[in-house]
Formats: C-alpha cells, structure tokens, sequence
C-alpha cells in the first residue's frame, strides 16, 4: 500500500493502494466514473483513453506509482468542456458512433488532436487514430468526421513529391 | 428482365439522408453499459474456469477458499437450485460442470468476494482434481469411430442433406467441372464490451438481471429455471450493449452471477476480462467445405454438390441452425439442374462456437464465390455476366426448393453494379511491388430464423400518460439504431412526428416478448407491426380525440404534436388528449406478428430473402505477400431504407468485418487452446485498415410484396469476404482455398509461380 496525491478532473484526490495497481481501476472502483472502458487491458483498443498532464493515455497502462503529482482528464471532464464540442457533434451527425462502446476513447483522442496547433491535417489525424479500435462502424463514421474535424492534406509540394530511396 | 427501372439511392444521397441518431446525445454523455453499472453494497463475482480442454473432475475442494476473509459465498454445481444446464435446442451447457469439463475455461466454481482481489484470492484457494482425457480438438478425428466421444451421446451433433434433380445427367451435360476444398476461419466477434453486469435484488424477493443480451424474455425464462424461481420474480434488463455481432444472444455468465446474488442475498457485479471472455464467448465456426460444380459450354450451371463440415466446439448454441443455414446458403441465387448438399456439425473440445453475423452462411458464400469466378473463367465468361446468366428466376423455389417470396434483388443487384466504374476498369495489374486486382460476390441472404424457429413478436403501443406515443418491444440496442428505426417506423406509420414517439426496449419489466434481436430481423418486424398498427391506431386515436372535442372522428387526422383538422390546424395535442383521457381510454395496441415462415413443408427453411453485390479492388504487395483492400462498392437490394444511419452504419461495419475475416483473422487453437486470448494477438482492423467505402441500396421489390424491408445486420459482412477473396485471386492468380488469405501463401505462391 501507497499512498499517490493527483489532480483528477481538476480536483486533487489521494488514493491509497498498491503501487502497481491499474488507474483504469482505480477511476471505475474508487470513483466511479465510468466514461474509461476495459476493452482489452493491453493498450490495444483505446477503449480506457484519459489524458495525462493533457496527453493522451491508455488507462489500463497506468500504474498507481506514475500518478503522483500529474493531472489526470477523463472523458467525464472533457466531454463537458466546450474544447470537445466540435467533436461530438461530428461524431454525432457524421455517424462515428454505434454501440457507443469506443466512443469516450475516441473522442479524447480526437479532441486532443483537435486542440492542437497547428492542428494535424487529415491524414496525420487518421494514423494517430488507429489506437482506437472500433468493431461496429466501419470507420466509415469516424473518417467522415475527421474530414469534417482537421483540413485536408495538403498536396506534396514539388521538392519532397519524389522518392528518396 | 427487370420492368420497373431501379430505385437506387446513391452513397451520397444515403449521407444526405443520415441524420443523427436519437440516441447520440446519450452515449456521448457516456450513459453507463451494464457492465458500467454500480451498486454501493455490490460483492464482486469470480469464475474459476477449467485449464485443460476434456477432463473429468474427481473432487472438488472448496474449504479453504471459504474460510479465506471477505468471501461471502463459492460455488459449485450442487448449488445450483433448479436446472443444471441450458441451451437453444440442445440442452448440453452446465450452469457450473459437476463430472466433466469440456473446454479451457469451462466454469467449475464461482466465488463472491468484497473486493476483486479477495474473489482472485479466492479463486487460487480452491482445489479441483481433474482426470485429463484425450482432447478431440478436429472435427474430422472427433467423428472417427474410436473418437473420444465430448458429450454422451457421440461427436456428431447435427447433419442435415439436401438432393434433388438428376446428378448423373446434370454432370453429364457439363463441359467443365470444378472441384475443391476451401476452409473457414474461428473468427472473434471482438465485441469492446466483455460480458459484464450486475444482479441485484429488487426488495420482494426477485431478482433484476442487468447485462447486455438479444432476448431478455428467453433470458428470464431460462435463468428462472436455472435459479429455481418464478418467472415472475426475475426481470431481465438487456440494453444497451457495448457490440455483440450475435456473440451476446446466448447466456454467457448471467446465470453464474445471478447465483451469486441469490446465496449472498447481496448484489454481485461480474465483468469478464478479455481473456476470459474469449474462453467463454462463441466463436463464428470453422468450416471445411467441398465443393464440386459443374456448367455446361454455354456456361449454365447444372449441379453442385457440396459437403460442409463445421465445427462447434464444446456445447451446441446456436450450431444447428448455423449449420442449417450453411447448408440453405451454399449454392446461392443460382439455379441447376441438380444438386447434392451434405452437412454435418462435430462437437471438439475447441472452445464453443455459435451465432455470429453472417451466420453459416457467410463461410459457404466465400466458397461459393470463388467456386463461380474459377468456373466462370473456364466458361470463357466475365464474373458478373457469369452469374446473371445463372440467376434463378425471382419467383423461383427457394435453395432447398421450399417456397419463398419472390424476389428480384439478385438480378438487380448486378444489373446496377455491371457500369460501376469499379467494374468497367482493368480488372487486374501489376505495378512494380505491387498487384493490382478487382473482385466481385454476389449473395442472397435468408431473414429471420427458419421455419419452426422463434419468429413471431409481440410489440405493444400505446399512448403513455405524458402524450408520449410509446413502442414496447423486448428488441435490445446494440449499435444498429434500433432507437432510430422505432422513431422513423412509428412516425411514418402512426402519422406524427418521431419526436411524438418514445422507444421502450429490451426490459422485461416494460416490454413484451419480440423474440431474439437477431438474425436481421428486428427493423423488418417492427416495419411490418407498424403496417399493421396503422389503420387501427389512426382511428383509435382520432375516436378518442373526437369524442373529447365534440366533433365528427374523420375530421381529425394524427400529425406531428397530436391531432389536426384537414388544414392542419393543431386540435388537440398528444399531451393534452393523454391527459384528458383515463388511463383505461388512452389507446393501447397489442400487437402480435405472425412468423414469416415457408409454407413448404421443409424444416428450418426460410421464406424471406435480401440480396446484396459487392466489387472490391485490392493492392497485393509482393514483397509482404501483405493485402490491402483500397475500395469496396457495395451494393444492398433490400427493398426500402429504413433508417438511412443505420443502414449505412450496418454496411459499412459489416463490410469491414468481412473483410477481417478475408485478410487476417482467425483464431486458430492448438491441442484445444486458443493461440490468441487478447487484441494484441488477435488483430481486428484498424482505421488504418478500413479502406474507401461507397454503399448504394436498390429499394425495389416486387410489385405486391407483403413484407417489405429485408434485414441489413447481415448482409454486408455475407458479401464482401468473398468479394475480396475474389480480388486477391485477381490481383495475383493465387487460387484462395482458405480464409484470411495468408502473406506466406501470397509470397509462396509468388515466388514458385513463372
Ligand atoms: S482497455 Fe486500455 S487500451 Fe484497451
Ligand atoms: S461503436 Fe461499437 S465499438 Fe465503436
């Protein structure tokens, strides 16, 4: 048992457990925000996505120990802060979302990449992406959101259009 | 062919048409799944699962797992009150194995515990002896005659035979014969939700089951006899569900948590972690099929017979009709002149297979497909004319030469896809590293279950006292907009506007039985108990409302917000006609659909088909042997669109699982343990992964069509798998036999090929 002090949504919590114990649990058992899902407990899916000092995590990936003195945002916060709206209602008119199950996850990483600047264009914004795994849309969704959500990639210009290799 | 010119919906106009699902704003709000769901006083389930595959159990020690501190109860097979094993048509699973144990994972004991850590505790404590025996982990050696037999009664769990015509003669009219063998991968439904919930107590002694399913009133009756309760006392809370694909129709681990919650008199939470989750999810069935076709030199089919060997694993779920299906599936919308269709299903100790999207139909439709192109090339003919040629008339008998609806959507299918650009390039090309290839599938698709299956449905409307116009149906959410499909069928049928209309689902406590919310057919169910509520809630309503104001009923009409005159002036509101009216006045309609079924006497036949083509262009690169699909058109015939969100998200989520299943999943098991029990080892597609996707839907029918929308929770994965089997078999010459198409047999083929 140890004891770990850490901001959690902006409000600073202590918990004490095992050094090694899951933040994913910790944020579903001790404070019962849901928002972060088991998916696969691996850091496949992306499912369990927060953000650590504004950088996105797996949560299932995070142990107690690496928790003291960072901030941590979940979906809960972040889906309630203006910075996330242009998302979700990408997400929702484009049809990004079906079973919901990924859906926290994804939009804190597409939030995230949508805060930035410059902000990613199309194509960086979808690699980043392919650490959210989605089983019931396609992508079809999610990549009419991210052409709705980062500008276009922009054409190679003509010095670095040819192959190096 | 096709009189009527087709009503097509073009990708762009299906976008057009997508609004928002009525129930985004909630799960954007991150409203909790079941496994999500809390309770302060909640004690934490456990399950102990078997780590060999086949083995007797000999005695059972759990002594020291109950003495150890926080554990409030562990369990065994002799705690189970009432009945000690369930399943659809087989009752073959034990709640909890008392004698035997027939897979990895296979429960023996369960444990409640105060926290996660003290029910693993616990878990470790107990002591089970087990006398290993002989894995059958092949159902080619489980139905040998010296097999272990996995259950008592032998290895051969189903068969079904379909003959008809004179083989002899079809043969002999051929000029070219085909023969194969192709294999089916054990694909993973890789739902992101595990199996998860809780039990609790509802204070009169019933229980309240919460945990993602597709039938809570089957749920509820079969956990009643489990548990030893009433029916009465047990309410299934079924949705929504984090992703299922089929893999959540069945009980999983309701059961063992709702023994929990009724020996501790407690609460009990069970969330299975991935890995068990795997253990004790079903898997889509492996299948071996042999096919050999024939046509003759004008390149008409004459026969084919087929012989499909799958494999269920442990317990039998839904294996028969998944068999039966297989075998209704695999010679597609064509017609012969004979054929010879053979089936069998074996039980292994290969974990457990059942329901999964595409349902046995998906793997004979890769065979088959390939099978076509192979002979339409020896015919000299293009694909897609090659299967127009074939096409069984639209009133024809169905694959098993049982009566069916009839139905153009095949035909119409290819007629649209034959200029798509796709189509009309060069099919195939080779760019340096890379080939280039195009193929096409062409599938019809069975809705609904078979005849004798569990096809009626009882929805129940009514006019609730808020004014809200409700739908009560036990159908579940899990992803496909079911939400948004109530809303646009209600509101089309019942004259007002979706926002009038409240979706009650999927609670055993508020909804009816509707039967499972599988096998693609809840839109079309809910489409047709609309048609058939229509006229009378229409004047139910207005009766209502005419009488309240004192004027003539047909001066009333039902619109948006409540009823109106003929210029469309608001009369009456729903609000204020519900609040005037007694709650006994308030209209109420109980409606009860009829099972769409064959009136041909054969069994597990089907009635209604959809149809569905799909083009897909792939990149072979030669140095990886690696596929990636870059394209797919896919083209639906299933009459009307619904729900356009829905029908899109269907298509497109599907398609990309066939394409999984073409390109790299499988979950292979070795001495009856599955190789992957994660995603890390398991891979589904990325983002990265999901190629451009165009979706067009053709809505016509036949004129005089009584049913209307076909299901779309199937169709797209049917068609795409072989459609790109197809385009890898374009791309590089490679002749694919076995799915996920494997980049050592690309390179091995590449390399040894001039
Ligand atoms: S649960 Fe953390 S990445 Fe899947
Ligand atoms: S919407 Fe179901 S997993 Fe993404």
């Amino acid at each position: 048992m140890s004891t770990v002090r850490f901001k959690l949504n902006t409000q600073a919590v202590s918990v004490s457990c095992a050094p090694d114990r899951r933040l994913l649990d910790i944020l579903r058992e001790d404070f019962g925000l849901i928002a972060a899902k088991p998916g696969c407990g691996v850091g496949r899916c992306g499912a369990c996505m927060v953000w650590i000092d504004d950088l996105p995590a797996n949560a299932c990936l995070v142990m107690a120990f690496r928790l003291e003195g960072r901030s941590v945002r979940t979906y809960e916060d972040v889906a309630a802060d203006a910075a996330s709206a242009p998302v979700r209602d990408a997400i929702a008119r484009c049809g990004a979302l079906q079973c919901g199950y990924c859906t926290p996850g994804l939009a804190m990483t597409l939030t995230h990449l949508h805060q930035q600047t410059p902000r990613p264009d199309r194509e960086q914004a979808a690699s980043l992406l392919s650490g959210n795994l989605c089983r019931c849309t396609g992508y079809g969704g999610i990549q009419r959101s991210i052409e709705q959500l980062f500008p276009a990639t922009p054409p190679l210009s003509a010095d670095n259009s040819g192959d190096s290799q | 062919m096709n009189q009527r010119p087709h009503l097509v919906i073009e990708h762009r106009e299906l976008l057009a048409r997508a609004t928002p699902r009525p129930d985004a704003a909630a799960k954007l709000a991150a409203t909790p799944f079941p496994s999500d769901r809390q309770h302060p006083q909640a004690l934490h389930g456990a399950i102990l699962g078997s780590p060999h595959p086949h083995a007797r159990i000999l005695a059972i020690d759990t002594g020291a797992a109950r003495a150890l501190p926080g554990v409030h109860a562990v369990l065994t097979a002799a705690d189970v009150p009432g009945q000690g094993s369930y399943g659809l048509r087989h009752i073959d699973r034990p709640v909890l194995c008392a004698d035997k144990v027939r897979c990895v994972g296979d429960p023996v004991a369960i444990v409640a515990a105060d926290t996660p850590a003290q029910a693993q505790a616990a878990l470790a404590a107990i002591r089970v002896d087990y006398e290993v025996l002989a894995t059958v982990d092949d159902p080619v050696c489980a139905l040998a005659e010296d097999a272990a037999p996995v259950h008592a009664g032998g290895n051969l769990l189903h068969a079904m035979t379909h003959d008809r015509g004179d083989l002899a003669a079809a043969e002999a009219a051929c000029a070219h014969v085909v023969e194969a063998e192709y294999r089916s991968p054990r694909q993973m439904h890789a739902y992101l939700e595990t199996e998860g919930g809780i039990v609790e107590h509802d204070g009169n002694g019933g229980l309240i089951v919460c945990f993602g399913c597709q039938n809570p009133e089957r749920d509820r009756q079969v956990l009643a006899a489990i548990l030893g309760l009433h029916p009465d006392t047990v309410r299934v809370v079924g949705t929504p569900i984090g992703g299922s694909y089929g893999g959540k129709d069945e009980l999983t681990i309701q059961p063992l948590a709702a023994l929990l919650a009724l020996h501790t008199g407690r609460p009990v939470r069970l969330h299975l972690s991935r890995s068990e989750s795997v253990d004790l999810g079903v898997k889509r069935h492996p299948m071996q099929i042999r096919l050999r076709t024939g046509c003759d030199a004008a390149g008409r089919l004459r026969f084919m017979v087929a012989d499909i060997l799958a494999d269920t694993g442990a317990y039998a779920t839904h294996g028969p009709e998944v068999l039966d299906a297989a075998v209704e599936h695999v010679s597609g919308p064509y017609q012969y002149d004979a054929v010879s269709l053979r089936g069998r299903l074996a039980y292994t100790n290969n974990g457990i297979a059942g329901a999964f999207r595409g349902f046995g139909a998906v793997q004979v439709q890769f065979a088959l497909e390939r099978q076509m192109d192979v002979l339409a090339a020896r015919a000299g003919l293009d694909p897609l004319a090659f299967r127009a040629l074939n096409l069984a008339a639209p009133d024809a008998p169905g694959p098993l030469g049982q009566q069916v609806l009839p139905f153009d959507g095949p035909a119409r299918a290819l007629d649209v896809l034959r200029t798509h650009p796709l189509w009309t390039a060069p099919r195939s090309h080779t760019d340096g590293r890379y080939h280039y290839g195009t193929g096409l599938a062409l599938v019809h698709r069975s809705d609904g279950f078979g005849k004798g299956g569990p096809n009626t449905a009882r929805i129940v409307l009514g006019l609730a006292a808020d004014g809200k116009i409700e739908l009560r149906t036990g159908f579940t959410e899990m992803g496909q907009n079911l939400v948004g499909a109530i809303h646009a069928l209600a509101a089309s049928a019942l004259g007002c506007a979706e926002d009038d209309v409240r979706p009650v689902i999927g609670d055993t406590a508020h909804t009816p039985d509707s039967g499972p919310t599988a096998a693609s057919r809840a839109t079309a169910v809910l489409h047709r108990a609309m048609q058939q509520a229509s006229t009378d809630w229409k004047q139910r309503i207005t009766v209502a409302g005419a009488r309240l104001l004192g004027v003539a009923a047909d001066s009333l009409v039902p619109a948006a917000g409540g009823l109106r005159d003929h210029h469309g002036t608001l009369c009456i509101s729903y609000p204020a006609l519900a609040a005037a009216l007694a709650p006994a006045a308030r209209p109420l309609l109980t409606l009860v659909i009829a099972a769409e079924e064959t009136p041909s006497d054969v069994p597990a036949a089907h009635y209604v088909f959809g149809a569905s083509a799909a083009i897909a262009r792939v990149r072979v690169d030669a140095w990886t042997g690696q596929t990636r699909v870059e394209h797919i058109a896919l083209l639906a015939a299933l009459g009307p669109v619904v729900s356009a969100q829905g029908f899109l998200g269907q298509m497109e989520g599907g398609a990309l699982m066939g394409q999984g299943m073409a390109t790299i999943e499988d979950l292979p098991t070795h001495s009856g343990r599955y190789q992957a029990r994660n995603l890390d080892a398991y891979f589904i597609p990325t983002l990265a992964d999901a190629p451009a996707m165009e979706i067009i839907a053709v809505e016509n029918l036949p004129d005089d069509d009584p049913v209307g929308p076909r299901g779309a929770g199937e169709i797209s994965v049917n068609v795409t798998a072989p459609a790109i089997a197809n385009a890898i078999a374009a791309a590089t010459g490679f002749a694919v036999r076995s799915l996920p198409v494997k980049p050592d047999d690309i390179l091995d083929y590449l390399e040894n090929t001039p």
